[in-house]
Parts: C-alpha cells; sequence; structure tokens
C-alpha cells in the first residue's frame, strides 16, 4: 500500500498539497515544542534544558516504531522508503560544519524558518545566512566535488551494519533513548537556569 | 503519571514486539490472479527455439538467455552466452536488476519448460516485464535446431523451409546437422516480440 | 523558580508529547510521500531557481545545478520540501498565533548585545546552509529522517552536529548562560 506516492496511489500533485499540510503539522509541532526560541535549542549544550534532545529521539523513535509495525502489517512497503545515502567523509565534514553552525546560530534550518514565522528577528537573519552558505557551497561546488562524493558507501542501514534486525535495533535504540531522557532528567535539575 | 514513564510504557511493549517478530520480507505481487491466469493462457511468454536461434545466429545484444537449472548442470551444459540463475536464487536481492529491466530480452530457460516457466510466473506476478519462456526447452531445443528431423516427402513446402532454417541454425551453434543454405533464415520474418518499457523501482527522492 | 518553571511547562507542549506528536508527522511523511521531512532543500531549490533565472549561463557551468537537475525532474520550486516548508510557516505562525507568542524581537542572552547576537546568527546559517549542502541534509533531513528509517548515513550525520556542538559549547557560552 505505502508508500503512496511511489506506489502511484495517489498524484505527484495531491502529494504536494499533503507536503503542505505535513509542514503545517511539523511546523505546529516545533513552535508548540519550543524549537522557535534558539536560546531553548541551546540549553542541550548547556544541560539547562533538554528539550531538543527529548523532542527529537521521542519523534525517532516514535517514527521508527511506527514505520516498522506498518511494515509488519504490510501497510508499507520500507525497500521504497528513502534511506539517506552515506558518502563518510561528506557526512561527517558537513556534520562538523552544521554542529559549529548549530552552536553560533542557535537554530537549524527547520527551526529557524519556524521562529521566523513567529517574528525573531535572529532566526530570520539565520535564514538569510542559510541562503549565503547554500549559494556558497553552489559557487564553490566544483572545488568541493572531490570531497562531497568521496567514500560512496551506498544507503546502508544501520541494523545491517551491526548485523542484527531492524526489530532488534529498534528496541535497542528504545531503551537508550529512554535512559537518554531518565539522564537528561537529572542533569536538568543539576544545572537550573533563569527565565530566558 | 510522569510522561517519561508513560511513553516508556506504551513504547517498549511496541517495540518489543517489532523486535520479536520476524521482519515482514515478502514481496507484494503486482498482478491480481485473473490477470496472470489471461496471460498464461494467451501464452505469449513462449519464444520458440527458431527465433532464439536466430537472434543468437545475429548476435542480437538485447538477447539474454537466463539458466534456471542447477549451477552444476549449467556448467555441464548450456546455451551460448547464457548467465546461470538457479530457480531457488530468483528471489535474491542481487538479481533483481537482471530480472526486473527494460534493456535487454530476457529468456528464461530448463531442461524442459516447466522450470522455466515457473521463473517467468513468479517474475511476472511481482510485476517483471521483458521476460520469456524457451518453448520446449533445452530438449526441443536439441530436437529442433540440433538435430532436426528431415520432413517427409510428402510435407509443405512451409515444412521444408523450416527445416533447413533450423539446420543451418543448428549447424551454427554447433550441431551435427548438415548445413545446405544458411541465408534463408535472414528472410524469415522476425517473431522477436518486443521490449516493453518497465516501470522502474522507484524510490521516493529524498534529502534534505 | 519553580513557579516560573511550572509556568513555562504551561505554555510549551509536553517534549515527549511534542516528540510522538512530531514523529506523527514523520511517520504520515514516510508512508504519504516515502520520504522524511527537511528544510534545507527547500532553500537549495531557491538558489537553484535563482541562479537559473537570474544567471543562465553560471548555472550551466555549474556542477551544482546540473546535480540537482539530474535527480529532480520539472521546477525546482514544484518540489516537495518547498510546499513542505510553506506548510512549516503557516504552522509555525499558527501555534505561535494560538499561545501568545508573535513577537517581533530579537532572543539573546542578557549578557550579549543584539547585534553580536544577529551577528552569530548570520555566520551560524552561513555554517549550517553550507554544511547540509555538503553532508546532504540538515538535522531534520538527515539526522531526524535518517534515524527513524534506521539510515547509517543519517547517524553519522547527526552524531557529527551534536558531537561537534557539544565539543564547541564551551566556548561559545556567552552567548546563551
Amino acid at each position: 500500500m505505502g508508500p503512496l506516492a511511489v506506489n502511484e496511489i495517489i498524484s505527484e500533485n495531491t502529494n504536494l498539497f499533503f507536503a503542505f499540510l505535513i509542514g503545517i503539522g511539523f511546523g505546529y509541532v516545533l513552535e508548540a515544542s519550543g524549537f522557535s526560541s534558539s536560546r531553548k535549542l541551546a540549553g542541550v549544550f548547556y544541560g539547562y534544558d533538554m528539550v531538543v534532545l527529548k523532542v527529537f529521539f521521542t519523534a525517532a523513535i516514535t517514527a521508527m516504531t511506527g514505520l516498522l509495525l506498518f511494515s509488519l502489517f504490510g501497510w508499507i512497503d520500507l525497500s521504497l522508503v528513502y534511506i539517506n545515502p552515506l558518502y563518510v567523509t561528506s557526512a561527517i565534514v558537513g556534520g562538523i560544519i552544521m554542529g559549529g553552525g548549530f552552536i553560533l546560530g542557535g537554530y537549524c534550518p527547520g527551526t529557524s524558518f519556524c521562529g521566523a514565522s513567529i517574528g525573531k528577528i535572529d532566526a530570520m537573519v539565520f535564514i538569510a545566512g542559510l541562503f549565503i552558505g547554500v549559494a556558497l557551497f553552489a559557487a564553490g561546488f566544483n572545488w568541493f566535488e572531490g570531497l562531497y562524493m568521496a567514500a560512496f558507501r551506498g544507503d546502508p542501514k544501520i541494523s545491517t551494519a551491526l548485523k542484527m534486525s531492524d526489530g532488534f535495533f529498534a528496541l535497542l535504540l528504545i531503551l537508550a533513548a529512554l535512559a537518554m531522557f531518565w539522564v537528561a532528567e537529572i542533569v536538568e535539575k543539576k544545572f537550573p537556569r533563569e527565565e530566558y | 503519571m510522569n510522561p517519561r514513564v508513560l511513553l516508556a510504557l506504551i513504547i517498549i511493549p511496541l517495540g518489543l514486539v517489532i523486535a520479536a517478530v520476524p521482519q515482514n520480507k515478502t514481496v507484494p505481487y503486482k498482478l491480481t490472479a485473473p490477470e496472470l491466469l489471461s496471460e498464461v493462457a494467451e501464452r505469449t511468454q513462449f519464444v520458440s527455439p527458431e527465433v532464439i536461434a536466430d537472434m543468437l545466429i545475429k548476435k542480437d545484444p538485447t538477447l539474454r538467455l537466463i539458466d534456471v537449472r542447477s549451477q552444476q548442470e549449467f556448467e555441464k551444459y548450456s546455451l551460448p552466452g547464457a548467465i546461470n540463475i538457479p530457480l531457488t536464487d530468483l528471489l535474491s536481492e542481487e538479481y533483481a536488476d537482471i530480472l526486473n529491466q527494460d534493456v535487454k530480452m530476457n529468456v528464461f530457460y530448463s531442461n524442459g519448460s516447466l522450470a522455466a516457466n515457473e521463473a517467468w510466473m513468479i517474475t511476472r506476478q511481482l510485476g517483471y516485464t521483458n521476460n520469456y519462456v524457451l518453448e520446449g526447452g533445452l530438449n526441443y531445443w536439441y530436437e529442433t535446431i540440433l538435430n532436426p528431423q528431415k520432413p517427409s516427402s510428402v510435407s509443405s513446402d512451409e515444412e521444408f523451409l523450416r527445416y533447413d532454417l533450423r539446420k543451418g541454425a543448428g549447424m551454427a551453434l554447433g550441431g551435427d546437422a548438415e548445413v545446405k543454405d544458411t541465408q534463408d533464415q535472414a528472410a524469415g520474418p522476425s517473431l522477436k516480440p518486443a521490449i516493453k518499457p518497465v516501470a522502474k523501482k522507484k524510490k521516493a527522492a529524498g534529502g534534505c | 523558580m519553580n513557579e516560573i518553571k511550572k509556568d513555562r511547562s504551561k505554555k510549551y507542549l509536553n517534549p515527549y508529547l511534542g516528540g510522538v506528536l512530531l514523529g506523527l508527522v514523520l511517520l504520515s511523511a514516510n508512508f504519504i510521500a516515502g520520504r522524511g521531512l527537511g528544510a534545507s532543500g527547500a532553500v537549495k531549490s531557491v538558489i537553484v531557481t535563482a541562479t537559473t533565472t537570474v544567471a543562465p549561463s553560471a548555472a550551466e557551468k555549474s556542477g551544482f545545478v546540473k546535480e540537482y537537475m539530474e535527480s529532480h525532474k520539472g521546477n525546482p520550486m514544484k518540489n516537495w520540501l518547498v510546499f513542505q516548508m510553506a506548510g512549516v510557516i503557516v504552522g509555525g505562525f499558527l501555534s505561535g498565533a494560538l499561545s501568545g507568542r508573535l513577537k517581533l524581537k530579537v532572543e539573546h542572552s542578557p549578557k550579549i548585545t543584539s547585534r553580536r547576537r544577529l551577528i552569530f546568527a548570520l555566520a551560524g546559517g552561513i555554517l549550517f546552509g553550507f554544511g547540509s549542502q555538503l553532508g546532504r541534509g540538515c538535522t531534520s533531513g538527515a539526522a531526524l529522517s535518517g534515524m527513524a528509517v534506521l539510515s547509517l548515513g543519517g547517524f553519522v550525520t547527526m552524531m557529527a552536529i551534536f558531537g561537534t556542538g557539544f565539543a564547541l559549547a564551551y566556548f561559545f557560552r556567552k552567548n546563551w548562560i
């Protein structure tokens, strides 16, 4: 049955309409969880507010569990779902640059749009920066191409790489996430901050 | 209740379920049973040995012969240029790109046509196109191409023409028939089925 | 202090509830479109459109535009992520409006000026924009969506993002606490 768009159960344009609806849900939940505030986001790096960690990992394990259950019921063909390809070098270097951007700017791209939508000027400036950054990459693409294409490893699943079944790895990840939440709540009590 | 505990109470049992139940590896069939039945009734999947022989002689690049017998049998004897995909390995991931494509004309063969036809049925149900079956299999191939029987003197001209064609092909493909005239087959009608474009298994585009 | 905390927790969704809801949004994206969420891809579409309209000759030479055009058919603005990001702006605005958080302001730590905050935001944006292209996805596209489909690539990117964030946190603490 699923994914609906790939199996052509819904048309290309209907898919775009759903993209808009999904976006509304995405933006609403991000904002309602406090992701429109850069200081709340940056809190994860200083221990005073672990909301990013909690929302992020809860979302990841929920979606992962849902997908695996759907697959179990035969509702979705997971082989048709996009799995991010792994180019080792660019994933690590890109991730490091993004980490730097996160600690400097306090947003990531999704949350910056969210922040901008409720009037955060710093978020708007961050978005301007995003455009400059992407344009810089585009302009210098011919120089970065080697790095961008290096060490391609296909689109492996982490469970396959660890030689586990998807379900077993998912269970481990769920337990790890819950343990992390428990630690995060202790950390939050240890590094309390005034209202910001 | 603490929301974290509530979350744990819901998601851990679900996690246990997905960890305990074996992964759903079934590949969904794309064709309904009536659709397949009508295709089976039309017998369009069968390609006659003459057509294959003709393509082999002309070195038609679109032809790909697939031997669905066991590896030992394949090593003992196989048709020229054939590749070996034992029937038992048909669904193996590594062969998916060979079986589901729109460039070549895949022709399954086995000793008879039973195993080859089984391979065709399975791939067809998965929605793959451009797969065919060598009519009669290797046994019939041997009878018709490699060792054709001369028709009796009362046979029609058409049968004599076919005999010459077979003999010529058999000669070119290493049979023991004597050859008189190999030019005829070039004039023979092309019975080769057209290659159909395939709806590629497409993944959603992603990326951020 | 405690009262302030209580007040704040009322304003925002409980993070676990928010996470479950976000997970369901991500699940429906995968179920409907066969892909995860994203953000920087929309910026990329805009840049590609801008390059092709403003400087078509430069676009022809750019490997970036070529690479994009090879993997995406049709108008780059008629893209799943562009529509999704339009939704994000609407959704964020709705939530902000419903809970009274609509306000034009620069958010910063009392220890730094607005100007400093904005300069850092711009620098952060540039780095994030650049890094997201190199790493083929940002926190939502690579890390979050990647993790939901158990992609090794997503995990690697996530570790790199958060690892660097923690490693550099000390040097920029003044900006935030």
